[in-house]
């Protein structure tokens, strides 16, 4: 069993994305270049503005030379902006899709050790990785978002350095203002959150019993107890409106006075003839400029969050992924050879088994059933202990060789594929379908997918099924690719008993040369098999035919009708 | 949503609604819009003529000038912290109805069958999507009018040639902008639409991937994974590209208008112009025009995009006409409890129907049991009888009078509905005037008084994800109990009961009065019947426990099989399908013993029993 670190590893974040931003070399290297050529631009444009506006003389013709830096200054500010905007996008699509791919050939390689709840993973292949892949535009956007805040500040000292003074003083106020902003919203966006999970609540319960309520005509009812909680939601909304409001408002003075004090110092330098008119205007820009620190704080809550994408993915990553071996099958009958197994964490504690090839071999037992079927076709590895399969240790086996050998169906089968057909076709190969539709026939499941709005051509999207009618799809799934072995584990449950049987009598018939192991917890199913491998605190107890082990009132006992 | 023409449209209907539902809001919003622009409308201005009068030395008239602006950007924060709840005021109806809108469709469209699960997802996240980019939308667009506008008569105030100098590279640019959007909006929606996907197909790869693995299929599922990824990585570039469309728009409009007043500045100082004016000018482009014209392209570009999209999605999956209730009529005299005319019954068009020409006659007062095979359409049976699906060929009959009328039949499904509530208000659903006296006396009946005094009594509040699956069948068995409907119909309403608890249940339904239907998931549910209708496939048969087995093979099957199999293999005397016990609840067929016994005669008859 494999569990997620309980430690973030922040190394392993931080590694994932510089190798993410490697994926996305050339456009995060644009990113780079417009993000440094619009700071430059942005911090000399007020500069030229200030030269053009003091070459115009009163009523006399304007320099020529001084508009024309302004012009190239506008130009190169608008293409660095086009440019980022282009290389920003391309370069998060690249590297988040390399992030997904990582991520999604990371977690078939884990396989059924993963455990992480499945919404979980979709969660970090989805939003984790979108986040995390924003990173390589947004490091060097907020390495480069300082430069012209710092630069409007040497600028104003380079103008006059009574103006720069009073600037200076003034932003921490602004910054601890902004700072107080934050606070507020998230405790009103708290509140909101609850009353909206409240209802959200509320409606998956009641479309949980959506036939109840169809059958009952209570729809309308319905919908006024899960709105019931309307009024609440939109108190709080508003709440977070008014404190929306105030921060709008007090930011809005802030950066007002600010710049009515830039115009009033700069005004009185240039009374005293210190300052031109030009270098005025220059001085509000400037001003404006030093307070910009929102554009880095920004990117810098992006860069925070990319970190904690990419740790989650970086979790995934660090779960370790079984190999394979090289090693394709020698022909044989399909015997399994357990070989002092021990897993699960004591599940299974030292059990020596063989299963002869061929035969239908039921397993029983109180606990460590699933256990064993997982470890008879790799999906689990033994702690101790090795398992082989017609004398090959199943790690030396390909991937391939252990797949097409080794068949499984279980109790609540997963199905994938577009449709029905594709549903039971799915595998390492594909069968024909006339051979799908036999194996649908013996898994008595033909019957049902006829009924179904387009029969085998149904999407599986829209043929609902019961818990008996996918243990049927899964079984005639497993059936269409039957190699040496087949493991059903517990792959009739929820069927009924005839439909079981029927099952059964195919599996004896028409599989009857494969290696059948068979966890079941129904006596009738274990009276029909070769013979029963009676599991006890992790060992075999014995290995006989049913009939044998029924006078024993301790086996009898485990099917509960004899005890 | 595929042409831009769609998605102005959604965005004009919708969100043109939303602003009309609230005429009162809408002129406070703009009220304190216009305050909040003042400090816009004065600040060229008054920067120029304080320029102008620091200058000139006139320290004085520079002062007043600042304190003017000093005053409008009070007022302006005033204005704007009396503005936000106007906005409030239109935004929050707006989500109130969105919220009121796929509650409602959720509801209705799982009417039909299958729970819409999606619509948790679209109350929490798209709705919230929605409610943030209105606001945002409101706040930026309408933001951009009141600036603009204001810089614009500033402007006028000043030069009137200034604003000719301006305004034709401003609406270039908005023109420019806007015939982008549309083509933008569908790229985005392509994004969201294809992460869903991504999203999708993640979550049943982890939820299977024992399968997948032990299948072989992880090659197909990462290519097809794969596909999916490069799609959603080509959408992002697609997006890329409308951004940088975008930025383009915004030079035009924003800087061009600057040069233009520095390269026409010697022609305005002919024109009188002060190098105040030409610095008011200038600060009206910079502070004014520059600012919202910023917050207007990023912020239509990317949340007005989002706002179209998530929108037109909400509104593809919004509540459809709810249906008619049928007309209340009186029962027909003498009319049988449940009849079936020549009932047929198909998912689809060329699938192979589940019920095929099926009459039935259940008289009042019956006790029916259906048995058959899973899959065979026990289910569907019952929801013919429900009136909640409508036969393909045929005719259905509760009380004479077509189906569907919940005053009477109630319908218990496998999956019991239990909501967060008290126990009474659960209990009580079909019978909201049942006294404290009859709701106990019912509990008692089917055998929930002690869950009862396990949950705290029937006051006390049920947190329905702490009940167990049992837990949950015995409430709504009770609550059917007490229901005042005469015909009750138990679809597997009790599989998760262990068999005692089943037939004790079962056995107050038979004593209540009125008309009981049991989709049988034991056999012993039969064996308690008055009488039993097997069905299996081919053929339905009709009669009583104790003669079916002569006359079909698969009752026969089912007793022998789910009654005795061991004990015919192996001579076990129990005569008891014996079963793990951990897995009681799924599969355990004990007999009843006085079931089959009922001397009761046989009522009614199936006339007609045939298929295919």
């Amino acid at each position: 069993m494999t569990t997620l670190p309980a430690a973030s590893p922040v190394a392993g974040a931080n590694r994932l994305l510089l190798r993410a931003a490697g994926r996305a070399r050339g456009w995060t290297a644009l990113v780079a270049a417009a993000a440094l050529a619009d700071a430059a631009a942005a911090v000399l444009l007020p500069y030229a503005l200030a030269r053009a506006i003091d070459a115009v003389p009163p009523g006399g013709a304007p320099a020529a030379a001084a508009v024309w830096p302004c012009v190239a200054l506008v130009v190169a500010s608008a293409a660095a902006e086009v440019l980022s905007e282009l290389a920003t996008g391309c370069a998060a699509a690249r590297s988040t899709a390399w992030l997904r791919h990582t991520l999604v050939r990371h977690v078939l390689a884990v396989g059924p050790a993963l455990r992480v709840p499945p919404g979980d993973v979709a969660g970090r292949v989805v939003g984790g990785a979108a986040e995390a892949g924003v990173a390589p535009a947004a490091a060097p956007e907020a390495a480069v978002g300082l430069v012209p805040a710092a630069g409007a500040l040497v600028a104003l000292f380079l103008i006059d350095w009574r103006v720069a003074v009073a600037i200076a003083v003034a932003l921490p106020a602004i910054a601890l203002l902004l700072r107080a902003f934050v606070r507020d919203i998230s405790t009103t966006a708290h509140r909101y959150l609850t009353v909206q999970g409240t209802i959200a609540g509320r409606l998956a319960e009641a479309l949980a019993g959506c036939r109840t309520i169809a059958a009952a005509g209570t729809a309308d009812r319905e919908t006024g107890r899960v709105l019931e909680p309307l009024p609440g939601l939109r108190a709080e909304g508003e709440t977070m409106w008014r404190v929306q409001g105030g921060i709008a408002a007090r930011g809005m003075l802030a950066l007002l006075l600010l710049q009515i004090a830039a115009v009033g110092v700069a005004g009185a330098e240039l009374a005293a003839g210190r300052l031109t008119p030009g270098e005025l205007v220059a001085t509000v820009q400037y001003a404006g400029l030093a307070a910009g620190f929102g554009p880095v704080l920004t990117q810098l809550l992006r860069l925070a969050r990319a970190r904690a994408g990419a740790a989650r993915a970086a979790e995934i990553l660090a779960l370790p992924a079984p190999g394979h071996g090289t090693e394709t099958l020698p022909s044989g009958p399909g015997r399994l050879d357990f070989r002092g197994v021990t897993a699960a964490g004591g599940a299974l504690d030292g059990l020596d088994l063989t299963v002869p090839g061929g035969l239908a071999v039921a397993v029983t037992g109180r606990s460590g059933t699933s256990e064993l079927a997982a470890l008879a076709g790799r999906l689990a590895d033994p702690d101790r202990g090795e398992v082989l399969l017609d004398g090959t240790p199943l790690p030396d086996l390909t991937r391939a060789a252990l797949r097409r050998e080794i068949g499984y169906a279980f109790a609540r089968p997963a199905l994938f594929g577009g449709t029905v057909q594709d549903a039971l076709a799915f595998g390492p190969s594909r069968p024909p379908s006339a051979w799908l539709r036999e194996s649908a026939r013996a898994a008595r499941a033909d019957g049902f997918i006829r009924r179904l709005p387009r029969g085998y051509a149904t999407p599986l999207a829209d043929a609902p099924m019961s818990g008996g009618e996918l243990q049927r799809m899964g079984l005639a799934r497993a059936f269409a690719h039957a190699g040496r072995v087949l493991v059903l584990d517990d792959a009739t449950s929820s069927l009924d008993t005839v439909t079981e049987l029927q099952i059964t009598d195919a599996l004896l018939d028409r599989l009857a040369d494969r290696t059948r192991l068979i966890i079941t917890h129904r006596a009738s199913t274990a009276a029909r098999a070769d013979l029963v491998v009676w599991l006890e605190d992790g060992r075999v107890r014995a290995l006989a035919p049913h009939a044998k082990l029924w006078r024993d009132p301790e086996y009898r006992a485990l099917f509960g009708g004899a005890g | 949503m595929r042409t831009r023409r769609e998605a102005a449209r959604v965005l004009r209907r919708t969100v043109g609604d939303a602003i009309r539902a609230q005429p009162r809001a809408v002129a406070r919003a703009a009220a304190w819009s216009a305050v909040e622009a003042v400090p816009t409308a004065v600040f060229g201005r008054a920067v120029g003529e304080a320029v102008d009068a620091f200058r000139t030395g006139r320290t004085g008239e520079a002062a007043s000038w600042l304190c003017v602006l000093a005053v409008a950007a009070a007022a302006g924060a005033f204005g704007s912290r009396r503005l936000y709840p106007a906005l409030a005021a239109i935004v929050e109806p707006f989500r109130d109805d969105l919220v009121r809108r796929v509650t409602d469709g959720a509801l209705r469209r799982s009417l039909r069958g299958r729970p819409d699960t999606g619509a948790v997802a679209r109350l929490t996240h798209q709705v919230e999507i929605v409610r943030d980019t209105f606001g945002g939308l409101l706040v930026v667009v309408r933001g951009f009018l009141f600036a603009t506008g204001a810089a614009l008569i500033g402007l006028v105030s000043l030069m009137p040639e200034v604003a000719l100098l301006v305004v034709p590279p401003l609406v270039l640019g908005l023109l420019f902008f806007g015939a982008v959007f549309g083509a933008a909006a569908v790229r985005q929606r392509a994004l969201v639409v294809g992460e869903e996907e991504i999203a999708e197909r993640t979550t049943a790869l982890a939820e299977g991937l024992r399968d997948a693995v032990a299948c072989g299929g992880e090659d197909t599922l990462r290519e097809e994974l794969g596909a999916a990824v490069e799609a959603q990585a080509a959408a992002g570039r697609a997006v890329a590209r409308f951004a940088a469309l975008r930025a383009v728009s915004l030079a035009v409009s924003g800087w061009l208008p600057l040069l233009l007043v520095l390269a026409a500045a010697p022609w305005l100082m002919r024109r009188g112009a002060t190098p105040g004016v030409l610095i008011g000018a200038l600060t009206y482009v910079l502070h004014g025009l520059q600012p919202a014209l910023r917050t207007l392209v990023h912020g239509m570009g990317g949340s007005g995009l989002r706002l179209a999209v998530t929108l037109a999605r909400i509104l593809e999956t919004s509540a459809p006409a709810p249906p008619a209730p049928p007309d209340a009529a009186e029962p027909v005299a003498d009319a049988p409890a449940v009849e079936l005319r020549g009932v047929s019954f198909a998912y689809g068009e060329g699938a192979r129907p589940v019920i095929e020409d099926l009459d039935l006659v259940v008289p009042h007062g019956d006790h029916l049991a259906v048995v058959g095979p899973s899959g065979i359409g026990k289910s569907t049976l019952a929801a013919l009888i429900a009136g909640l699906v409508s036969p393909t060929a045929g005719e259905v009959l509760v009380d004479g009078l077509p189906p569907g009328d919940p005053e009477r039949r109630v319908l218990i499904p496998q999956e019991a509905y239990v909501f967060s509530g008290s126990l009474r208000d659960n209990l009580a659903y079909y019978a909201p005037d049942a006294t404290p006296e009859q709701v106990e006396r019912a509990a008692d009946e089917v055998g929930m008084a002690r869950l009862a005094e396990r949950l705290g009594g029937y006051g006390a509040q049920v947190v329905p994800a702490d009940l167990s699956e049992a837990d949950r069948q015995l409430i709504a068995l009770c609550r059917a109990h007490l229901a005042p409907q005469p015909v009750v119909i138990l679809d597997e309403a009790a599989y998760r009961l262990d068999a005692s608890a089943e037939a004790r249940a079962e056995e107050a339904f038979a004593r209540r009065p009125g008309t009981l239907i049991v989709i049988a998931h034991r056999i012993s549910s039969a064996a308690r019947a008055r009488r039993v209708l097997v069905l299996d496939g081919t053929r339905a048969q009709l009669g009583r426990h104790a003669d079916l087995p002569a006359v079909s093979p698969l009752y026969r099957d089912l007793i022998g099989r789910w009654n005795s199999e061991p004990a015919r293999l192996l001579g076990d005397p129990d005569g008891v399908d014996p079963v793990l016990r951990a897995d009681l609840a799924v599969d355990a067929g004990q007999m009843v013993a006085d079931g089959a016994d009922r001397q009761d005669e046989v009522l009614g008859d199936l006339r007609r029993g045939r298929a295919t």
